[in-house]
């Protein structure tokens, strides 16, 4: 990575981004990565506010607000009317939540990557509602309390594995990354930005205010996740071609759920199962990349 | 050149003269010939254009959206469900100033599945902030699209052209297609007021806060304002081209009538034969053809009917607990004025159904025959139905 | 693209940014202030001499070997020495042990000596202006040296009286070739020479001349050393055949091949002994060592230990001399066998095991048990209670003539070269503090220059160089954000193989390349100071840390910080802080 892509700076100071947010720590690094030739299509989702408010721009980007559902298909156009006025230089970069990507924003995502259309889709994954209000979304992962998770009710289902359903359209890239892992986030981002059709990047940016956990502490718990094997760091070329980018020293997930509080109800038995869960999504994954026979 | 054309290749050929530079549409019975053709010129190279086969109405709005925010000309076509789908981003393309142009045939809404016309789907989009067209045949279809984008960029906000389902978009009609360097002379090249642009990034609807937003509001209602004036000015540009002009409500005989019809669409030709023989009874009436909904031609209108002793508004949609929108939007318009004449409301020809010239005899005969309207709106053509045991 | 819309005949007043976020100073969020704090990495604190061994190997890592070799330079005169002879506290108090292994300190401060020597480098060390006191040293020794050292860094010209014919003490006489070659002894010497230091060798100090010393002088540092060997205090110590091990040491580093044919005893567990038990192998013999303890109680550095007994020599724990005979040609030399009684200061108690008596005939015996002061006048006295006793050096300050100053080993509890080098450096501090300011001053200055928590001193800090500011906490293991490092197998010391080394006194450590110098100090975590990692930067969630692109800082735009306290987390080295925002 050259060092002036890390030095380059596209998210402005004086944003409303909650402290510790890893979502804005994502969106400066994807920006560094992929350069001021990027136009953002920005579907509703906490950063639709850190954005800025009238008059005021956080991003030194041309960033278009978008109706929550519309991630895939804003982009869609602005890809068309560029390539229309001959600018094929600039990329088109979707910058979407959970929310927008794994529930509402779902269908015109499938739509644009079937369409192998050429943009890169990066979705910040904060595992739930948050601008809202932290309220469960199919990204939520099991265990988790949300505000619509409540007591008893915590989220007894898994995450969506949205990788995995993007991969199944077979477009040209598909990758997790995360903030914790800064120069394998800006490699990825930069390699996506130099392919061309539908480019996915999931991207797990911790939530302090929603996980309820310490502001300082947001970087360590997204790493953890990847420790842990809870969130794999790991591209997929043409929907087949699996590569797994870290190798973790297969930690406990029990530290990582410990210290949130919005898993603070799960007994010992929850955490076994969970890492049994993590486990088999592991081996799962291992199998893919031809690791496993 | 005269052709012999459905309406919906009207609308095609006038989105192919207008060098829309992206398409974007969405499968649906009865707007699809519409697409289909697009989609071909742009195969065939007739058309400079990328069409966008999206996989909903909602996406296919959001990508003309994101297409015209990016500072090219869009177009897209749509019916029915489709356009209650996209009802949103309807919304958002009028906020975001953004002069995309969509044909609409009306078709009714669901449940039961009824592909035929009624206009409860495009007056439910009434308070989208989008100018709204109706027409009556395929060369008012052609010239109306054409006139679409002058005026969706001269205001910066969005406009629907309507046509009915089957009577207009699948009636082949001779229409005179203008030649390609007539409708250049005539529509300029289009330029961006705004676009997203790297060398100068700004963001895009970002969040306003009530400081600011009912401003922004006002200046929305201040370009529907101007849009009626530019309307104008657009059509004088039209006719010194063309030699056709339309008006935002046509007036037929309406000088000595004293009962006026009030229509829109291809209703309206129906009610001109129904006129003729009124005439030749020598009954004094009159029609009123609307062809502007949004902005509404308040001053033309009151100007229009004040001279008429009676009303019949027909309208081929309905408001459920109110009554015909047409109606409604006529008695807003009058009812300021000293001795307006009443207002008589007609539902007919819902879902599809013939409105033939003797169900419009008969509409006379009532209005005539009646001092003051009965009801709100009087629905025409009802039968016995036979409920389940 | 019209952007003024005021000149728009029909303005679009719409939802589009034209400023940025800037105006909001987010700063006001703040209720926890991260700040820059550099603090003390435990290497430091645990070398005596102060060593800034965090920075040090920063700048290695870097390229800036010369920048690093200075930065020794500034707290101890003897790189060349301490790389191949200190017995590396460092080490045992690094961080990264308890993640993989400690850092090779040493090999790094040799490497730097070697590659200063290698191509020629000059320091370039600021001197302060010249002071007008003179003072004298007595003993070329690491200890005097050193003082020399310092007092011209800070301005006091010096003159070092030395007995023998070359300077350097132990380390000339004391210390093996194949542990510490001349030549690496003579750059460091050199160096010390070329800042402005006057050595006199063949220059013994009498007590008539320290007399005349203290008439021409300010100030007289005694540094003399222990010359004189301890005895056993057994019956026939005094045989012939019986001689001192630091005797047989100074003879083969005086160029003689004295003779060993047959079996040594070596009496004894310190390097000395070793080091002589190992001469004896070099020079065609046998050696025995024999110590009272068990091994892992020896003074020596296990290394040493670990390569003499490679080497062939002989090792007999437990073992006491009792007596020792004239047995024909040979010696006859009476043990007593010892047996471990307890744990004492880490260290075996030991207690006769009755009974168990052995006898050993052997060809000479080396004692190697210890030394102690030449002269009694080289000692300060014990029962003068107006003496000022620091640490490491013990000052006189009676009377209205020069102060007399004693240090090194004379003066020091542990006896090492770097401890004689702090003691250098402590009395260097001293008499400035005492000049300068007065007595009164000495302790609160010396107080104010401490490394840590510990007894090191430093130069850099008394000189108000930038690393003042290094707050005195000793960074802990824990306090290392260790997701930020990898596991890095240590460096791993060339060495000549164990029959090339059993034959010859050649130097048996091998340089180490820079390639693989700098791969070693690029594992060292830098504890508590800041290696522009960035990593506060790269975190930052509100792009509140600015990078100062001409001078390579940092620093933290407060305007807008919130205060999340992630760069003080993420700070991998804790070379930041998190304290309470006070309105």
């Amino acid at each position: 990575m050259q060092t002036d892509v890390m030095d380059r700076e596209f998210v402005h100071s004086g944003h409303v981004g909650c402290p510790g947010c890893g979502a804005t720590i994502a969106m400066r690094f994807v920006l560094k990565a992929l350069g001021e030739k990027t136009m953002m299509v920005l579907p509703a989702c906490c950063w639709s506010i850190i954005a800025g408010s009238y008059p005021q721009s956080a991003l030194k980007i041309p960033v278009i607000h978008a109706a929550f559902e519309t991630g895939g298909a804003t982009a869609t156009g602005v890809r068309a009317a560029l390539d229309m006025l001959g600018d094929t230089e600039t990329t088109v970069l979707t910058w979407a939540g959970d929310g927008g990507t794994f529930d509402i924003g779902f269908q015109a995502l499938s739509g644009a990557v079937e369409r192998n259309e050429n943009f890169i889709y990066a979705c910040y994954d904060n595992e739930a509602y948050m601008n809202t209000g932290i309220q469960r979304s199919s990204s939520t992962p099991y265990g988790a309390w949300t505000t619509t998770t409540t007591g008893r009710d915590w989220k007894k289902l898994r995450k969506k594995n949205i990788v995995e359903v993007l991969v199944a359209h077979r477009i040209p890239y598909a990758a997790t990354a995360s903030i914790a892992y800064p120069e394998d986030l800006l490699r990825k981002a930069q390699k996506a930005k130099n392919m061309k059709g539908s480019r996915f990047l999931h991207i797990y940016a911790s939530c302090p205010t929603g996980w309820r956990i310490p502001s300082e502490m947001s970087v360590k718990i997204a790493r953890m996740a990847v420790q842990t094997n809870i969130f794999p760091l790991y591209e997929v070329e043409d929907g087949l071609r699996y590569t797994i980018n870290y190798k973790p020293r297969e930690y406990l997930v029990r530290e990582y759920f410990r210290l949130q509080g919005r898993f603070k109800h799960l007994t010992d038995q929850d955490l076994d199962q969970i890492q049994q869960m993590v486990n088999e999504d592991w081996e799962l994954l291992l199998r893919k990349a031809g690791e496993r026979a | 050149m005269k052709r012999v054309l459905e309406g919906s290749h009207a609308v095609a050929e006038a989105v192919r003269l207008a060098k829309v530079q992206v398409i974007s549409a969405y499968p649906i019975t009865p707007q699809t010939h519409i697409v289909e053709i697009l989609s071909e010129y742009c195969t065939k190279g007739l058309m400079n254009a990328r069409f966008l086969r999206v996989e909903s109405e909602h996406s296919c709005m959001a990508a003309l959206i994101g297409a015209q925010t990016a500072g090219v000309r869009t177009f897209t076509a749509t019916s029915g469900q489709g356009l209650a789908l996209m009802h949103e981003l309807l919304h958002w393309a009028s906020g975001a100033r953004l002069p995309i142009v969509m044909a609409e045939v009306n078709r009714a809404l669901a449940p039961g599945w009824n592909i035929w016309v009624d206009q409860t789907d495009s007056l439910a989009q009434r308070d989208t902030g989008w100018i709204q067209m109706y027409c009556e045949d395929g060369q008012e279809v052609l010239d109306s699209t054409l006139q679409a984008f002058y005026l969706a960029e001269s205001v910066n906000l969005p406009v629907m052209v309507v046509l009915d389902a089957f009577y207009l978009s699948h009636t082949y009609e001779p229409v005179d297609v203008p030649g390609q360097e007539a409708v250049d002379r005539f529509l300029p090249p289009y330029v961006p007021k705004f676009q997203l642009d790297t060398a100068h990034p700004c963001g895009f609807g970002p969040l306003v806060a009530p400081g600011d937003y009912m401003e922004m509001r006002y200046h929305i209602a201040m370009a529907m304002d101007d849009a009626l004036i530019r309307f104008g000015e657009i059509e004088d540009a039209f006719a010194a081209q063309f030699n056709r002009r339309y008006g935002p409500v046509e007036a037929i005989e309406c000088e000595d009538a004293e009962i006026i019809f009030v229509t829109t669409g291809t209703l309206t030709s129906t009610c001109r034969l129904a006129l003729q023989d009124l005439r030749a009874k020598g009954e004094k009436a009159g029609i009123l053809k609307i062809k502007l909904l949004r902005p509404f031609p308040y001053e033309r209108i009151r100007e229009e009917l004040k001279g008429a002793k009676k009303v019949a508004v027909i309208d081929r949609n309905f408001s459920f607990g109110a009554g015909g929108i047409f109606a409604q939007e006529v008695r807003a318009a009058l009812c300021n004025t000293p001795d307006h004449p009443p207002v008589f409301g007609f539902i007919a020809g819902i879902g599809g159904r013939d409105v033939t010239p003797e169900m419009l005899t008969e509409i006379y005969r009532q209005t005539k025959n009646s001092d003051a309207p009965q009801k709100e709106s009087v629905w025409m053509g009802l039968h016995e139905v036979k409920y389940a045991d | 693209m019209i952007m003024n819309e005021s000149a728009n005949p029909n303005p679009l007043f719409m939802p589009r940014t034209y400023l940025t976020t800037e105006s909001n100073k987010t700063g006001s969020w703040r209720f926890a202030r991260p700040r820059y704090d550099e603090k003390t990495s435990p290497c430091s604190a645990a070398c005596p001499a102060g060593e800034d061994i965090a920075r040090i190997e920063m700048l290695a890592t870097q390229g800036l070997f010369k920048e690093a070799w200075e930065t020794i330079l500034l707290e101890n005169p003897f790189p060349s020495v301490c790389g191949r002879v200190c017995f590396h506290s460092c080490e045992d108090l690094c961080n990264r042990r308890e993640f993989d292994a400690a850092v090779a300190i040493h090999s790094l401060e040799r490497f730097l000596a070697d590659t200063a020597i290698r191509y020629g480098i000059k320091p370039d060390l600021e001197r302060r202006t010249p002071r007008k006191q003179k003072i004298a040293v007595v003993g070329a020794g690491p200890a005097g040296l050193s003082a020399a050292w310092f007092l011209t860094l800070l301005g006091y010209s010096c003159r070092v009286f030395e007995a023998s014919e070359e300077a350097g003490g132990i380390l000339r006489w004391g210390i093996p070739a194949y542990r510490l070659p001349l030549t690496a002894l003579r750059h460091d010497i050199k160096q010390i020479e070329a800042q402005g230091v006057s050595i006199l060798t063949g220059k013994p100090v009498t007590a008539e001349m320290l007399e005349a010393l203290k008439k021409d002088f300010d100030a007289v540092f005694m540094a003399c050393g222990h010359g004189l060997g301890m005895a056993m205090n057994v019956p026939g110590e005094n045989l012939k055949g019986v001689g001192e091990g630091l005797d047989f040491l100074r003879q083969i580093r005086d160029g003689q091949t004295p003779a060993c044919n047959g079996v040594s005893a070596v009496i004894g567990g310190g390097n000395t002994a070793v080091d002589v038990a190992r001469s004896v192998v070099r020079l065609g013999g046998k050696a025995l060592l024999l110590y009272r303890r068990r091994r892992r109680d020896m003074p020596a550095f296990d290394p040493e230990v670990e390569m003499a007994l490679d080497e062939g020599v002989e090792l007999q724990e437990l073992m006491a001399p009792v007596a020792v005979a004239q047995e024909e040609e040979k010696i006859l030399l009476t043990l007593q066998e010892m047996m471990i009684a307890g744990e004492e200061n880490s260290r075996g108690r030991i207690v006769p095991d009755h009974g168990k008596i052995h006898q050993v005939r052997v060809d000479r015996i080396f004692k190697a048990i210890g030394a102690q002061a030449v002269e009694p006048w080289h000692q300060p006295d014990a029962a003068d209670r107006d003496m000022l006793r620091l640490t490491h050096t013990v000052l006189n300050r009676r009377g209205t003539g020069a102060v007399l100053v004693f240090g090194g080993d004379l003066t020091n509890a542990t006896k090492s070269v770097v401890h004689a080098i702090a003691s250098g450096k402590q009395a260097a501090i001293a008499l400035d503090a005492l000049f300068q300011e007065g007595v009164e001053a000495v302790v609160p200055r010396m107080e104010a220059c401490r490394v840590g928590d510990g007894q090191s001193l430093s130069m850099e800090v008394y000189l108000g160089g930038e690393r003042r500011l290094r707050n005195p906490h000793v960074v802990r293991y824990e306090e290392i954000n260790t997701d930020h490092f990898q596991f890095i197998p240590r460096v791993t010391q060339p060495r000549l193989l164990k029959e090339e080394r059993a034959r010859s006194f050649e130097e048996i450590d091998l340089k180490i390349s820079a390639q693989l110098a700098m791969k070693e100090a690029e594992s060292c975590f830098n504890c508590g100071i800041c290696n522009q990692c960035d990593n506060c930067y790269i975190y930052c969630p509100d792009t509140s840390v600015i990078l100062e692109r001409d001078t390579q800082g940092r620093h933290i735009n407060y305007d807008y910080c919130k205060g999340c306290g992630l760069c003080v987390v993420e700070c991998p080295r804790n070379a930041m802080s998190l304290g309470e925002e006070t309105p």
